[in-house]
């Protein structure tokens, strides 16, 4: 099991570029010290016009920031919309091979299609389109990193023979990444040879059943890319602090607020009726547990990895046991925790957590990231 | 987070007035429904909701013009300009103002589900090309919409969201939550075009369309509801929800 940060950038009203660039600061600092304790990777969203909730809009620019000041933590462009109203896919394969070397080769590349009217409307973008927008640019963005010059004739963009540079440093490429929100989607992943990046809560069942149909899927795909990645990544809310009752009276307060500002998007399918969205694909949190005890602790939703070390040792076992390869966590939201609590959390964390899941010589093999099976 | 900033009292005046929750349900077949969204100023939107509703990124006016062939009163007609919103985390309709082309369904739709309704005319005609929905109070056109070009969606492809229609109830003032059924048998989609409203016959004068969303029309049977949840129109929807 590997563990990762992932970060939305959500900024309290009122805004200011003061306040803003407290919350851009805040993160790098949580990127460093990541690094530091030997987190995997930190993704960064992309996302536009969405207030308060997120104002990553230029998660590129962010991610290179966080490649030079660490050393070792890998770094998520997840995702980066494919929508061509949003991003040509010339300058998706440009600016991720470009941060793949500034980085020394530790790009992951995530890619999406956008699950708000906010944004897509905002870009005039068609949602009917955005699928077969998105299986465009899967197929051609590595193309553009593979081939020495690069021709394409599709539906969402054409190009006459072009040498896209500069190419990745790692080889054959990247691995690549689709974000699940919608169920199935995990299954356009694994037909094409992508890791499932998991970015809507699910109980433990129903994401059993999806990485045990991505695992069955992915053994026959036909990968869009050199390489296939079969991971899958969840996402998650960490809040580890030594007392429980504290922990849940904060973790509580955290996704609380991350959820009603998630709610509080315009989700494209209440604003625009159409095939091509079929559930609204947010990233709400399991609702509290029903129980008749009192305390905050005992109404923590299932899986959610808020709690004294031994709660969210427990869930993390969890989601090992359902298949998960890595947890990506939300740290905060709307700065909602203090700065130095958010520090501390990751290190108990790491102190506490993250050892009993070391690498396991006997675990199913995952394969490192541009030396995974070559097709 | 941005969250209602009407006072719920100014809006009192104009608001229905329920006798009783004790409300059956209702199951109306044959309803056809034109609905059509379209973005307002985000910024004034706060100021149409009561401070229990968050808005909606951007503001949306939601409009919805149904026939409904038949019914206990005859049939009739009406027309709903609502504003997107969220209660708590789910998302909702406010109800602004309604019209209604029958008086006797009018009543009922006042006293039993917190329809805020005038009479007048309404009218929802079905071409080929557009389906056109106008909607008049003495006389005089207040609102016109229509779907461009309709074109064939799955059922289960148009959304309706639940009203939160203010009114007076034995209780106070409260939001009473009307989560009609909508049991869709044929769907259509077109190009969304607002040709008039009159924002300010609808109580309202700072709802201005600025760009339509979409346009779906249904038809199918709906299913009015027995009353389950009521709002307390000035604290969040964590606090102030109240069951039936």
């Amino acid at each position: 099991m590997k563990f990762g940060v992932f970060f939305e950038l959500s900024v309290p009203r009122p805004f200011s570029p003061e306040g803003e660039r407290t919350v851009i600061e805040n993160a790098l600092e949580q990127v460093r010290v990541a690094d530091e304790l030997g987190f995997e990777t930190v993704w960064a969203v992309e996302h536009h016009f969405l207030e308060e909730y997120s104002h990553c809009s230029a998660p590129e620019l962010f991610l290179t920031a966080a490649a030079m000041q660490t050393q070792r933590i890998r770094v998520g462009h997840g995702a980066v919309v494919c929508v061509p109203e949003m991003n040509h896919p010339i300058r998706i394969a440009e600016r991720a091979a470009f941060l793949d070397i500034l980085s020394g080769g530790r790009l992951e590349l995530g890619t999406a299609r956008s699950s708000t009217w906010t944004e897509l409307g905002g870009f005039g973008a068609n949602p009917d389109d955005t699928k077969k927008d998105w299986d465009e640019y899967v197929r051609a963005i590595p193309r553009m990193w593979l081939e020495e010059r690069t021709s394409w004739d599709g539906n969402c963009f054409s190009m006459p023979e072009r040498a896209v540079l500069p190419k990745p440093l790692q080889r054959p490429h990247p691995p690549m990444w689709v974000t699940v929100t919608s169920p199935g989607t995990e299954l356009d992943a694994a037909e094409r040879g992508l890791g499932a990046l998991g970015v809507a809560a699910a109980g433990f069942a129903e994401q059993e059943r999806r990485v045990r149909e991505y695992r069955r899927r992915i053994q026959i795909c036909e990968p869009v890319g050199a390489v296939v990645n079969d991971r899958v990544a969840t996402l998650n809310y960490l809040y580890c602090h030594p007392d429980l009752d504290q922990a849940a009276a904060t973790g509580f307060r955290f996704f609380g607020t991350f959820s009603q500002l998630n709610a509080h998007l315009l989700f494209t399918r209440e604003a625009y009726p159409t095939s091509a969205y079929q559930s609204l694909a947010n990233l709400a949190p399991p609702p509290p547990k029903k129980t008749l005890d009192p305390s905050l602790a005992a109404r923590l939703p299932e899986g959610v990895c808020i709690g004294d070390p031994e709660r969210v040792a427990e869930a993390c076992r969890r989601w090992e046991e359902v298949g998960i390869d890595q947890i990506n966590f939300l740290l905060n939201a709307s700065e909602t925790v203090p700065q130095d609590e958010v520090l501390a959390s990751l290190r108990l964390f790491a102190r506490e957590v993250m050892p009993r899941f070391a690498d396991d010589p006997g675990a199913r093999a995952v394969p490192a990231p541009g030396t995974a099976v070559a097709r | 987070m941005l969250i209602g900033l009407r006072d719920p009292q100014t809006l009192a005046s104009r608001v229905a007035r329920m006798p009783t929750l004790d409300t059956a349900a209702l199951v109306l077949d044959g309803v056809e429904t034109l609905q059509l969204l379209c973005e307002i100023e985000s910024a004034k939107t706060s100021l149409l909701l009561p401070p229990s509703l968050h808005p909606t990124l951007p503001g949306i006016v939601n409009w919805q013009v149904q026939h409904f062939p038949t019914s206990p009163w005859g049939p009739f007609r009406l027309a709903q300009t609502r504003i997107e919103c969220r209660s708590g985390l789910r998302p909702r309709v406010f109800l602004l103002r309604a019209v209604c082309d029958q008086r006797d369904a009018a009543l009922a739709l006042a006293e039993r589900w917190g329809f805020a309704v005038d009479d007048g005319s309404v009218t929802l005609d079905r071409g080929y090309d557009r389906i056109e929905a106008r909607a008049a109070i003495d006389g005089r056109g207040i609102l016109r919409l229509e779907l461009r070009d309709p074109e064939t969606l799955r059922p289960d492809d148009v959304q309706y969201v639940a009203n939160l229609n203010l009114a007076e109830t034995p209780r106070g003032l409260r939001l009473v939550q009307v989560d009609a059924d909508f049991r869709v048998e044929r769907a259509e989609r077109g190009r969304p075009r607002v040709l008039s409203f009159d924002a300010a016959s609808w109580g309202e004068p700072d709802v201005v369309p600025l760009q339509p969303v979409s346009a779906s029309f249904t038809v199918g049977s709906v299913t009015l509801p027995s009353l389950r949840f009521l709002c307390r129109p000035e604290v969040s929807a964590f606090e102030g929800t109240e069951k039936v």
